[in-house]
Order: structure tokens, then sequence, then C-alpha cells
């Protein structure tokens, strides 16, 4: 048995330095791949954050190993890694695009339709970083679905809830995210 | 944050699977109850939803376009060759099974493909085509498996074939493919300058390649020009269709809840997706979703684009995708052509060897309707099989009238009536019901009696649309019953064919043309083979057809089936059969119609009743006759009113208008024969026996002979096969008369 199961394992049993271990290792891991795979590929390659997590969980764990607590474990942590790695990147560049200095986007003088890639993603994020306070079962299920890639089932199996109570808060939590990134500008 | 009350989030979920405008206008009223805050806070909800919608639709391609460029630290990179992560490009050289990874040919929306090397039991090189990750694998090798068996029995020089399945030691599923070298269809016609007739040629080549596969009964599913690989062997374009088989492994897994994840997993382009497949129901799809595809391929070849743009489709987000796809016409080729700017209109003629105004007036009328016909949103009136399809474009090229017409302004104005009645309402009322059943809670916060009227007029509609759903599945699969047999007949396969239509109860409304010949065919086989009684069972089948057909040429399959219900021995059927068909052209203007209805009814002796019903037909036909100019009279202009008038005992004018017609050329034979029968019977009861068994010794022999000649060959070299076993009867009647002292 390895170490990212027995991470795994423990992170079933709550214990937090699991939890943040685990993190760190699937944070890790996805860095490390997407920084090869940059280096390796040609400039302007666009990276599949989805495709990425899926591979980290080949790479880390193996298909070998099906058990569907451990994959939500795993899938759950992926999904704050990427959310992270996004984040950062996202910001580094608009840091460097404005000057350095900068770390969140002014919404304020944004046209929600004209944002680019990394303003985009910046907008989901402030948006859920609000939504996080206040309702964290949908935060929850939009950082699995946006920055994890994970299907609607993958979060039903992942958070333990029904597929259609998934599919009802994805969309409540939508139309709560864009009415207030529009009340911002 | 502002937030929404319980009751606002129930009804706008709720609202939100309400697809059709009206519908949920009517749901919004009856749910809102006249409460205008609760209304304008669903409707402010809803509005935000569409919005939000798009936005986290981009926002998601946000995510999968993310450039990461990371500046690489020292310690993030391994050094090169240690054990690299890499897991796409790991697989080079690695080895699945019987094969040997060697280098990667490139990478499409499921996964990258490979050039490899098979060492056991053949050494040859094939493509492998490894499914990215995130996929679930046990499902897809489940599905591939499941068709396996059929994909095996392809045999095509036009298709590539699949030969292995499997998974990658860290559970990829792979498939194996014959290794194709060529262009996509559209890049070889272009680089070739192929002009509109190279063009349409190959194009006929990749439908006989499909239809080969739907014989075999295997839908490709994601017909497009990647899909399409062209190579030029001894100076012939050879297309070959790749990744039979895959689509429909791959795809299952799009179909599982296409209302909120189709948007995220879509995969491929809907450029060349049909309406039914944008649906997303997924076990609706059938042969004729290909017919469309096709259609949409032809449509590029000739137009350098496709009916509606790519890119917009991808961009409006799903809902509207699936409405465009459903329900907007698109522009005919040549239309599509006229609305290029100047420059690019000029290129994308010279790439077709053609200046822009020839191009234009060469697609204008019957390729312009070709390619429409194969785009129909409604299947029923694609072309119902691929070889259809290439029969038609093969008529174009041989300058033969084609089967496609310009729909009429009708039409298209019943096509938008019926679109919107029957089934958006049917489908949407199947929605409120759902959810009448499942959301009491969103129910119960109804004022409770309106609530409970309300779902037991629910329940009652949606026991009414399920019924309406079962006829229209029925219909559906009986379609589908009579496009397989039309599939046997093009294979001569009659007695498949014929097994086909027998299992069919009652043959659906409108069935295609293809699907109406193919019984008129299975009929004919039968009768040919003296299977009398299963012949008349299809010909009664194709009358219930015919009714809605008013058209004079259908008066032959009257007369096939009359005959056919006299051999079977069916008396009372044949006689049910001549009152409804005197009723039902009982007005027609048409002379060979009421003269083929006439004789048809008097191949029997009739009864009084029908005697008297017929007068009015028997004079029309008579006067149609009287007044045909003698040069244009042929052989069977005699029949009808010569048999009337010796059924209503005048012999001596049955015999002079069966000596006219015997002036007339009759080029099989069987209509002469016919005539000297009745001149025979008409002998026999005048009392001229002698004259009369003189000229049945001749008739009979030459009827005898004809008759066998059908049957061992089968063909239409004498004649209809119908007015010799017409002849046959009545030849049997004149020899069963005894001589009238």
């Amino acid at each position: 048995m390895n170490d990212i199961t027995l991470l795994l394992q423990a992170t079933g049993r709550s214990e937090n330095h699991a939890r943040e271990d685990l993190f760190k290792l699937v944070y890790d891991e996805l860095r490390r791949m997407a920084a090869v795979r940059m280096a390796r590929e040609a400039a302007g390659q666009t990276l599949q954050p989805t495709a990425l997590v899926h591979e980290a969980w080949l790479q880390l764990v193996g298909d070998g190993n099906r058990s569907w607590e451990n994959r939500a474990h795993f899938f759950g942590a992926a999904a704050d890694a990427m959310r992270r790695i996004l984040i950062d990147n996202a910001r580094r560049k608009a840091a460097l695009k404005h000057g350095g200095g900068q770390s969140r986007v002014l919404i304020e003088n944004l046209e929600i339709s004209a944002a680019t890639p990394d303003e985009h993603i910046l907008l989901v994020n402030e948006a859920l970083e609000r939504l996080e306070a206040e309702d964290p079962e949908k935060a929850r299920i939009v950082t699995l679905k946006f920055f994890g890639g994970l299907t609607n089932e993958e979060v039903a199996e992942n958070l333990g809830v029904g597929l259609r109570t998934v599919v009802r808060q994805w969309t409540l939590a939508k139309i709560k995210m864009f009415r207030y990134l529009r009340s911002q500008i | 944050m502002n937030t929404n009350s319980p009751l606002e989030e129930a009804i706008c979920l709720a609202a939100l699977e309400v697809a059709d405008p009206a519908q949920r206008e009517r749901f919004l009223e009856r749910a809102c109850a006249g409460d205008a805050c609760l209304r304008s806070a669903v409707e402010e909800m809803l509005s935000l939803h569409q919005d939000a919608q798009k936005f986290f639709a981009r926002g998601k391609s946000a995510v999968a376009s993310a450039q990461m460029d990371f500046t690489p630290t020292g310690s993030e990179i391994p050094a090169a060759g240690a054990g690299s992560s890499d897991a796409v490009d790991d697989q080079i050289g690695t080895r699945l099974g019987h094969y040997k990874i060697l280098q990667k040919m490139g990478e499409g929306g499921w996964g990258s493909v490979y050039m490899a090397e098979q060492e056991h039991p053949v050494r040859r090189q094939v493509a492998v085509k490894i499914i990215k990750p995130g996929m679930d694998s046990k499902s897809i090798i489940a599905r591939f498996e499941a068709e396996r068996q059929a994909l095996a029995l392809m045999d095509h020089p036009n298709i590539a074939r699949v030969l292995d399945a499997g998974t990658t030691e860290s559970g990829r599923p792979f498939f194996v493919m014959e290794l194709v070298r060529g262009l996509r269809i559209t890049q070889f016609c272009d680089e070739n300058n192929f002009d509109a007739r190279q063009r349409l040629e190959l194009f006929i080549k990749v439908c006989h390649a499909i239809q080969h596969a739907h014989l075999k009964g295997i839908i490709h599913r994601d017909i497009k020009p990647s899909n399409i690989l062209v190579t030029m062997i001894d100076g012939a374009a050879i297309p070959k269709v790749i990744d039979f088989g895959i689509a429909k492994a791959v795809e299952g897994r799009l179909t599982e809840n296409p209302m909120v994840t189709a948007c995220e997993q879509f995969v491929g382009t809907p450029a060349y997706m049909s309406p039914e497949q944008a649906e997303m129901s997924g076990f609706d799809v059938d042969t004729r979703s290909d017919i469309y595809s096709l259609g949409v391929l032809l449509y590029e070849l000739l137009s350098g684009k496709t009916p509606f743009d790519s890119k917009v489709l991808m961009q409006s987000g799903w809902d509207e995708m699936r409405k465009t796809l459903r329900e907007k016409e698109p522009p005919a080729p040549s239309t599509m052509i006229t609305s290029m700017g100047p420059t690019e209109m000029r290129t994308m003629a010279g790439l077709r060897h053609a200046e822009p105004p020839k191009l234009i007036s060469q697609l204008k009328g019957d390729l312009d309707w070709i390619v429409m016909m194969a785009l129909e949103k409604d299947r029923n009136r694609r072309y119902q099989t691929a070889n259809g399809f290439a029969m038609d474009v093969q008529r174009y090229l041989k300058n033969e009238p084609v089967i496609a017409r310009p729909p009429s302004r009708i039409y298209r104005l019943q096509k938008l009536v019926k679109r919107n009645k029957v089934v958006f309402a049917a489908a949407a009322v199947v929605a409120v019901t759902l959810l009448a059943g499942f959301g009491i809670s969103t129910w119960m916060f109804f004022r409770e009696h309106e609530a409970r009227r309300e779902q037991a007029q629910l329940r009652e509609k949606a026991e009414r649309s399920e019924k309406r759903e079962n006829e229209l599945r029925q219909q559906a699969e009986a379609r589908e019953q009579i496009n397989q047999a039309a599939i046997f007949v093009s294979q001569e396969k009659f007695e498949d064919a014929n097994r086909m239509l027998e299992g069919i109860k009652t043959p659906p409304p409108k069935p295609s043309f293809d699907g109406v010949s193919a019984y008129r065919s299975v009929g004919d086989w039968l009768a040919s083979q003296g299977r009398w009684a299963e012949s008349a069972d299809r010909y009664l089948a194709l009358m219930e057809i015919d009714k809605l057909d008013k058209w004079g040429a259908v008066t032959l399959d009257y007369q096939a089936c009359g005959v056919v219900l006299v051999e079977s021995g069916r008396r009372e059927q044949y006689k049910q059969f001549c009152r409804s068909m005197v009723a039902g052209f009982d007005e027609t203007s048409n002379g060979d119609a009421a003269g083929r209805i006439l004789k048809t009814c008097l191949l029997l002796p009739p009864d009084e009743a029908l005697m008297k019903q017929l007068k009015p037909m028997a004079a029309k036909a008579e006067d149609f006759f009287t007044g045909t100019d003698p040069k244009q009279m042929n052989g069977w202009s005699g029949i009808p009113v010569g048999l009337w008038c010796y059924r209503c005992g005048d012999y001596a004018q049955a015999a002079e208008w069966c000596r006219r017609s015997l002036d007339a050329e009759d080029k099989t034979g069987a209509q002469h024969a016919t005539l000297r029968t009745i001149l025979a019977l008409c002998d026999y009861q005048t009392g001229r026996t002698n004259e009369a068994q003189l000229e049945l010794s001749q008739t009979r022999e030459t009827v005898a002979a004809r008759v066998k000649d059908i049957r061992d060959r089968g063909d239409g070299a004498f004649g209809y096969w119908y007015d010799w076993q017409f002849a046959q009867i009545l030849l049997r009647e004149a020899l069963g008369v005894q001589p009238a002292h």
C-alpha cells in the first residue's frame, strides 16, 4: 500500500493533517505534471485541467484502486488544488499585465462579456468566495464541478447526495453567483 | 448576496424543466397564481439563469483552455528520461497486448491516435486510438463489446476495419483500427481541385460504404470529414470511413444527464449532428441520423461550409444549439455561396475548378434539393437509405430527374404547425407531469384545492400523451421495419424482406418512398412464386398506404391486388375490395384509371350490386376509349369495355371492342392473349364453339409458357406478371364454360 492510499484512508477518518497532506501532494503533482507538459510541448499549448486531474489520479493512485471513497477524497482534493493553481496562474498573469502588485481583478471596471479567460476564472472565484461564506454546500458543488471538472454523478458520489440535488443546487448557485457579479458592476 | 425564498427557487427550477416557452408561460401563470411579486422574482431568476448559463459555459471553456505558463524551476522538472510522468508521450515505445506503439499520429476529441505495429498473428501496422482519461472505461468497453460481432461482419473496401479493443494498464480504453493514410475528404478535394462532378462521384462511394454498414446494423453516428480519409490509388480517389462503432461506445456517457452535463461534456463537432442526436435522447437514433450527417458532408463538399457554423453553434449554448438544429432551416448550398464575400466566393469556387456564377447555377435546383432532402429535420422525409441518397446523386449525374423536390409552401406550413403542436406539446406535457409527480414539495406551496384539481387534470393529460407516445413509438418501429425491408429488397433478399413486412400489424401513415416500393416488390416476388395468400396480404397493406394517393398510376397496384386476391381464392375479400375500390375512384376523371378499376372488378363475374355500382365508371371508360385516336390505341384499351360488354351479355359489342384493340401493338403479348380469351368467351356464348376452341388452344399455350417464364426467371422481360395472370384467370373461366347449347 503506498503513501497516497494511506493518506486517502486517513482522510476518510477525517484526520485533518491527512487532509492537508493530501491537498499538498495532489497540488504538487498537478503542478509538476503541468510544468513537464509545458516544457515539452510547443509554446502556447493549452492544458485540459480535467484531463490533468484524471491523469494525476492514474499517476498517483492507479485505476486499480477503485474504491469510490478514495476516489471521492482524491477528486475533492484535486478540485481544490486545481482551483489554487488556476487562480494563482491567472493572478500572476493579470499582475504582469497590470504592472504587478495587483492580486485581484477590479471587477468594477470589467464588462463581463469582454472578460478574458483568465479574468473569467477570477470572476468565478470571487463569486465563489462569497458563496462559500453564505452557502458552503452549494459552494462545494461549484468547486467540484467548475474547478475539478467532475460530472454531476461524480459530484453526487463525492458529497453523498442525490444526483437531482446536485443539478438543482448547481443551477441555483449559478444564478446566485451571477447575480452577485452583476450587482458589482 | 441577494437571496430568493424557497418558493421562488422551487418555481424557478420547475419552470426551467419546461422547455417550450408557451408551456412555461402557462406553468408560471398557474404557479404564481396572480402573485405579481412572486412572478417578477421568478422571472428575474429565469433571466439571470439564462445569462448565468452562458457565463459559466464560457467560464468552463476558460478553465479548459487555461494557459498554464509555469515558469519552470529546476526542482519541478525531472531530468529528461528520468521516469517521466507524462502519460501521453509515455505511450510511445510501450506495448499494448500485441501492439507496439510507434508514433503519435494526431489528437481528437476523445483521445490520441498512434501508429503501432501488430506483431501477432500477423506483422502489420495499425492505428491505435487511446481514449483520454476521464471517460468511464468499463462501460465504453462493454458498449464496444456489445457491438463487436456486428463490427466484425463489416467487410467493405471503403471502410477501415476496427480490429480490436481493450484497456491499457492504467485503465484507459483503446481501439485498434486498420491504418489509413489519407487526407480528410474535404481537404483532399480542395487540394486536388476536384470539380462538383468529381466530388459527387467520391461522395457516392462514401454512401455505399455507409450503406454497407447499415445493412450490417451498424450506425456510424459521427460522420464528418475527419472520419473519411481519401487516398489516391492508381489514379483513383479511394475514400475510407474510419471510427465505426467507436462513437456509440464513447457517447453513451453523454446521454446520461443531458440537461446539465451536455454543455460541458460535449465532444465532437455539432455541425454534423442530426437534430435527433442533438436531442440527446440517445435511444432513438437510427440509420437516418447518418443520412443527415452525409447531407452535411455533401453540403460542405459543394459549398465549402457546413449548413450551420460550428463555432456559432458551440457558442450559442446547448439549448440554443438544439433549437437551431431542430427548427432553423439552413440556407440551400447555392444560397450559402451567394452570401459569401467576393474573395471567399472566388477562392471557394476556384477550389472547385469553377467560376462563382457557374458553380451557383450548377447547384441551384437539383443539387440544392438533394442536399436539403438529406437535411430534413423530420427523418421520415429524408432519404431513407444511404443507397437511396447515392442513387439520387447518380440520377443527377446522369441528367435524370431526381426524387428530391423543393418543399411546397403548404408543406412548410404544415411542418411548422405539426412541429409546434404535436411534438412539443406532448413533450412539454410529459415534463410538466413528471414534475407534478416527484415535485410534490413544489406543489405543496400552491393552494391545496387548486393543486389537487390541477394534478388530476395533468394526470389525465399525461395518460393521453403517453398513449399518443406509444402510438408514435409503434409507428416509428413499423417504419424502421419497413426500411429494413427496403434494404433487404435492394439486396434481393426477398424472403427476409417478406418476413420483416409480415411482422408489421398496421402500416404507419406516410411511409417513405422506398418503403412503399418494398411492399410492392415483395408482393410481386411472392406472386411470381405462386404464394398468392402472402402476396395478397402484402398488397392489401399496400392498398392501405395507397389510399392516400389518388394518382392514376397506383391503379396498377389495384390491378395486381385484384389478381392476387382472386388467385388466393379469397372471394369474399375480393368482392369487398372491388366495392371499396369503385367507391374510392368513382369521381376519377382519369380514363386509364377508370379502365383499370373496371377490368379488375370484372375479373370474376360480378354480382348484380357490383354491376350496378360499376355502371357510371364503365360509361366513363367507354367514353374515354371511344374518343381515343385509333393510332393511340394500345393493346389493353379494348379490355375494360370489351369485358364490360361481355359481362352485360352484349357479345357482339364485346367482340367488336376486342377486335379493334387487337389491331394495336402489344409489346408483351399479354394484352392480346387477354383479348383473344374474351373473344373466345363471346364465341362460346354465341355458339361458335369451334372458333372458340381454336382461339383458346393457341392462347393457352402462350399464356402457360409465359407464366412459367415469369416464375422461373422472375424478370420483367414479358411485361407485368399480373397482366399475364389476368389472362390466365379469364382463360380458366373460358375453359370451364360449357358450349351454350
